[in-house]
């Protein structure tokens, strides 16, 4: 899934991170994978094999919707783009993390 | 959102190939992106695609896990398993074969009985709004509920309209209407005015029947009646003008008022009628009888309403309860009869009339719930063999399915395909079983409602019979394969694999085989010994004889009320119908007979020798020489003649058991006797028992008068003729006859008396035939299933047997080993079955003649039978494995 540099999984936070990523605007699956990796500061390494089922398996859920257009360099490229669904469960999906993290983050904080 | 994912998916079955190809594009534009990335990097170029690809893994690994993602998993698997499980099955045709035509006998005898079921007691009536209709009923402190009416009585509560919306009544009737070869008895039904507004059917041409038709005489112009779509075709040929035109029923104008379509069936399921007359023409119709003049001696109407909007049940039978009394008082001037009626609480009850009123349902209610349960045991045992075969077989093919589990099948995919076979096995069987189920249902119903009543019976097929037969596919698919599915893939993977002798391991594989085995002996000991009981009170009922002999007798029945001739001028009539039978051929001997024996009707009166108790007879009109026509022994007297008139003296025939009543221990014949009206009447003679209303009960006291002494003006008698040659013989002669001496009558009805015998015990014979055919099915599958699942076993045990024998083992030995298996399961299974069956059988207590529910000599006799099928059905495989050369076995593995 993704990988952190220690090389440990991160359970279940690819498909937050790609639409947190689609957040920013519509976006071909290359360049989710480098915003991630910008973003985190190379901290988050995303695996091509786990990107594109994400992104096909958020598609079918409703969350993505896909479409062809042309990339910066003019060539076909699939562009995903969050629906009003996805918006939704970027926003629970942001709540979420938040809490768990602070949670985590209190529980490790404590002597 | 599941359902975006379904569109999707469907979406993307259709565009396979262009998927594919974006798939491939979208995944080479960012290994181009990533190589172009790399050589940023400054990757030297010879390196870049190495590079690349070890970044970006195996571009085909990436590409069948997003095709797998855009395809139904479930789906495709399933019809990969059903093709599977398809070629297993012809591969086994012998199995295949056991498998489905059980099943489809299962299936198909409970869809059948159940349409009955549905016909008669679910189906509601094809009218709108069915649920607000009600049928009334009275409570008069009577054991059982009194569902007919007398007309005062209904005319008192027609006008009630508190929580009615209408009240109507209605009386199956048979009208003798005018065609053009004389009067023709046509199917009909005497309705009160608010009948049709009740049932709110548009009619399909001119109007329906109405209050102002319900009057004495009919509405100012005359009688109208409406008749059915069906007798528009028949006798109009669908004429658009019949709307006024005229019929003439038992000889009276009736006016063509309306048609009514043909899913309309007024309120009795069991009747189709063909005209539909007003209530107060039944003067005229039923002539010379009048059951509206006779009052609350007439109990000939069945009565229902529909609730006012809004009104319960509850509220209705409160405000019956408050109306009772008063109509009960108006409806009659008899005191006693009031005081009577009283006594017993008198009052009316309303109860849910949404599937019409037939008193079919009250006589068949029983029998078909006895049937449909025996069809549910047929369908559970075919369902356990199914079951215990399957799970032979899964054991056969454990070791291949412990393979699979090992290397990684999850157990929910397996028992997914094992499931799959059994419902192809199921639906196949099923399907065989509907498809064949509407014959039979038919069939039975022509079975159980033959006879004088006339009934009919829709048993189409319709939702709810389409909703059971499915509801009994999946739960025998279910019942069928889980079992088996669980059991064959419970085991221990290791244990299986390193098995391979399965030596001694019988008893490793759990007691479910054994359970199911034994309680399908159970089961089909169950359905033997209640199968055998409904055959042996079958039995016993036919030789409990009539007291006279039906062989080769016919009635022949005349309708005489509506012709012009009475009193001597009708019994001239009947002489010369007598003496032109008997000049056909074969024929032996002719008489006549008002009530004709077992057919339900009955006429009785009370007796007393001088000075003594009044005592009930049974009676008859019957004609000369009617105890030879009959075959009923004259002990002491003579046969009535031509010569006892009125004018003679009231002359009577005893049988034995009135004789005795009357006359205790003292000769009956020449003394006199009188009625309850102090008519007196001379004993000619003493005569044989006879059986008189039904074969079910013992002849009763009866005693015999002379058909010219009958009082009524116009009887209509039905001629009794001993002949030779068929029954049927009769038909055309006794047709020419009539229209030559009585050309205004119907056509003469020809009935058998053996034919008439049998309809009088159809639901009897029915469920004797039924149970016999179920308890052989029993027995059969049930043998099957011991057969198979020990020889499956044992083929499985070939090697051990082998080298048991190498060792010395006696043949004999093998053979008793391989016999006590299935000994055991079906010792258990018979304590078992029996302890049920006396359990089961208290239910059919009511259906059996001179039977004891726990009749010792049926019980044994069932236990027997099953053993020796349970004997026969382990013997072959046993014998098989004593047959077993040892070191062919030995080197076969």
């Amino acid at each position: 899934m993704v990988r952190e540099e220690s090389g440990e999984l991160i359970q279940g936070t690819l498909e937050m991170l790609i639409l947190k990523a689609l957040g920013r605007g519509p976006m071909h699956g290359y360049a989710v994978a480098e915003w991630i990796e910008q973003t985190s500061q190379q901290v988050l390494k995303v695996e091509e094999g786990a990107l594109y089922p994400a992104l096909h398996r958020l598609q079918l859920r409703g969350l993505l919707n896909a479409e062809w257009g042309a990339s910066e360099n003019n060539r076909r490229a699939k562009y995903y783009k969050l629906t009003a669904e996805g918006k939704k469960r970027l926003n629970a999906e942001a709540q979420r993390w938040a809490r768990l993290s602070a949670a985590v983050a209190f529980v490790m904080q404590t002597s | 959102m599941a359902l975006h994912q379904f569109l999707l998916k469907m979406w993307s079955l259709f565009r396979r190939r262009s998927m594919r190809r974006e798939f491939a594009e979208e995944l080479e534009f960012h290994q181009s992106l990533l190589r172009e990335k790399l050589s940023r990097e400054g990757v030297p170029e010879a390196e870049l695609d190495t590079a690349t690809s070890r970044r970006f893994g195996n571009g085909q690994r990436w590409h069948e896990r997003l095709t797998e993602l855009w395809r139904f998993q479930m789906l495709e698997n399933f019809f990969r398993d059903l093709g599977f499980s398809s070629r297993l099955l012809r591969k086994s045709p012998g199995f295949t074969l056991v498998a489905l035509s059980t099943l489809a006998l299962g299936v198909g005898a409970n869809t059948a009985v159940f349409s009955l079921i549905n016909g008669l007691l679910l189906r509601p009536l094809p009218v709108p709004h069915a649920e607000q209709l009600a049928v009334l009923r009275i409570e008069e402190g009577g054991p059982e509920p009194n569902y007919e009416f007398c007309a005062p009585l209904f005319r008192g509560l027609e006008d009630r309209h508190e929580v009615f919306a209408d009240v109507f009544a209605f009386n199956s009737d048979v009208l003798q209407v005018k065609g053009r070869s004389g009067n023709e008895n046509i199917e009909g039904m005497l309705v009160s005015g608010q009948f049709f507004r009740a049932l709110q059917t548009p009619p399909l041409l001119g109007r329906y029947l109405t209050p102002a038709d319900d009057r004495r005489g009919g509405n100012p112009e005359g009688f109208a009646v409406v008749i059915s779509e069906h007798f528009w075709e028949k006798w109009f040929a669908r004429a658009p003008d019949v709307v006024g035109r005229k019929l003439t029923i038992a000889n009276t104008p009736f006016t063509v008022a309306g048609v009514m379509p043909k899913r309309f069936i007024g309120a009795d399921p069991t009747r189709n009628p063909e005209i539909y007359a007003p209530l107060s023409a039944d003067p005229v119709i039923d002539a010379p009888r009048n059951h509206i003049e006779d009052g609350i001696h007439a109990w000939w109407l069945t009565v229902g309403a529909r609730l006012q909007p809004g009104v319960t049940l509850d509220q209705a039978n409160a405000s019956l309860a408050t109306v009772s009394l008063p109509i009960l008082h108006q409806a009659s001037s008899d005191a006693d009869w009031i005081s009577g009626e009283e006594k017993g609480h008198f009052h009316f009850l309303a109860e849910p009339g949404s599937k019409g009123f037939t008193f079919a349902r009250l006589l068949f209610r029983k029998p078909l719930e006895a049937m449909f349960f025996m069809c549910l045991g047929i369908l559970l045992l075919a369902c356990l063999n199914l079951a215990s075969l399957l799970m032979a077989r899964g054991a056969v093919r454990e070791r291949e399915l412990a393979t699979r589990l090992a290397i990684g099948a999850s157990r929910q995919r397996l028992i997914q395909q094992l499931l799959g076979e059994s419902l192809l096995i199921a639906v196949l069987g099923t399907a065989a079983g509907i498809a064949v189920a509407p014959l039979v249902s038919k069939s039975l119903a022509t079975l159980l409602m033959s006879g004088p009543m006339g009934w009919h019976l829709n048993t189409s097929l319709d939702v709810r019979v389409f909703g059971f037969a499915a509801c009994a596919t999946v739960t025998a698919a279910l019942l069928i394969g889980l079992v088996p599915a669980l059991q064959a893939t419970a085991g221990d993977v290791t244990e299986h694999i390193k098995d391979k002798q399965h030596a001694g391991k019988l008893n490793r594989r759990g007691i479910w085989p054994r359970v199911l085995l034994a309680s399908e002996v159970g089961l089909a000991l169950v359905l033997v010994f209640g199968a055998g009981l409904l055959a042996t009170s079958l039995a016993r009922l036919y030789r409990s004889g009539l007291g006279f002999n039906s062989r080769g007798l016919a009635n022949i029945a005349f309708s005489m009320d509506k012709q012009p001739l009475e009193g001597d001028a009708l019994v001239r009539l009947y002489q010369s119908l007598d003496d032109g039978l008997r000049q056909q051929p074969g024929v032996r001997n002719v008489s006549f007979e008002f009530i004709v024996p077992l057919s339900g009707r009955g006429w009785d009166n009370e007796f007393a020798a001088s000075g003594a108790q009044l005592q009930r007879l049974f009676l008859n009109s019957v004609g000369p020489e009617y105890f030879a026509t009959m075959d009923i022994p004259v002990f002491a007297g003579r046969e009535f003649t031509w010569a006892d008139e009125k004018a003679s003296g009231g002359k009577i025939t005893l049988n034995q058991s009135a004789a005795k009543l009357l006359f205790p221990g003292e000769s009956a014949l020449g003394r006199q006797i009188v009625d309850r009206e102090k008519h007196s009447y001379e004993v000619v003679a003493v005569v044989g028992d006879a059986k008189y209303r039904n074969m079910r009960t013992p002849a009763p006291p009866e005693g015999y008068i002379p058909m010219q002494q009958d009082e009524q003006k116009k009887l209509s008698l039905s001629a009794v003729v001993r002949t030779d040659g068929p029954v049927n013989a009769l038909a055309l002669p006794a047709r020419a006859l009539a229209a030559r001496l009585a050309p205004t009558i119907p056509a003469p009805v020809v009935t058998s008396v053996e034919d008439e015998l049998k309809d009088s015990l159809s639901t009897e014979r029915m469920m004797a035939v039924l149970s016999s055919f179920f308890a052989v099915c029993a027995l059969l599958v049930t043998g099957i299933g011991l057969y198979g699942t020990l020889s499956y076993a044992t083929a499985r045990r070939t090697s051990e047997i082998g080298i048991r024998m190498a060792l010395g083992a006696q043949r004999g030995r093998v053979m008793a080993m391989i016999f006590r298996e299935n000994g055991l399961v079906a010792a258990i299974g018979t304590t078992a079955g029996t302890a049920a069956a006396l359990m089961a059988s208290k239910a059919l207590a009511s259906f059996l003649y001179g039977t004891s529910p726990f009749d010792p000599w049926v019980l044994v006799g069932s236990v027997t039978v099953l053993t020796v099928i349970a004997s026969g059905a382990s013997l072959l495989p046993a014998l098989r494995a004593a047959r077993i050369e040892p070191m062919a076995a030995i080197r076969c593995e």
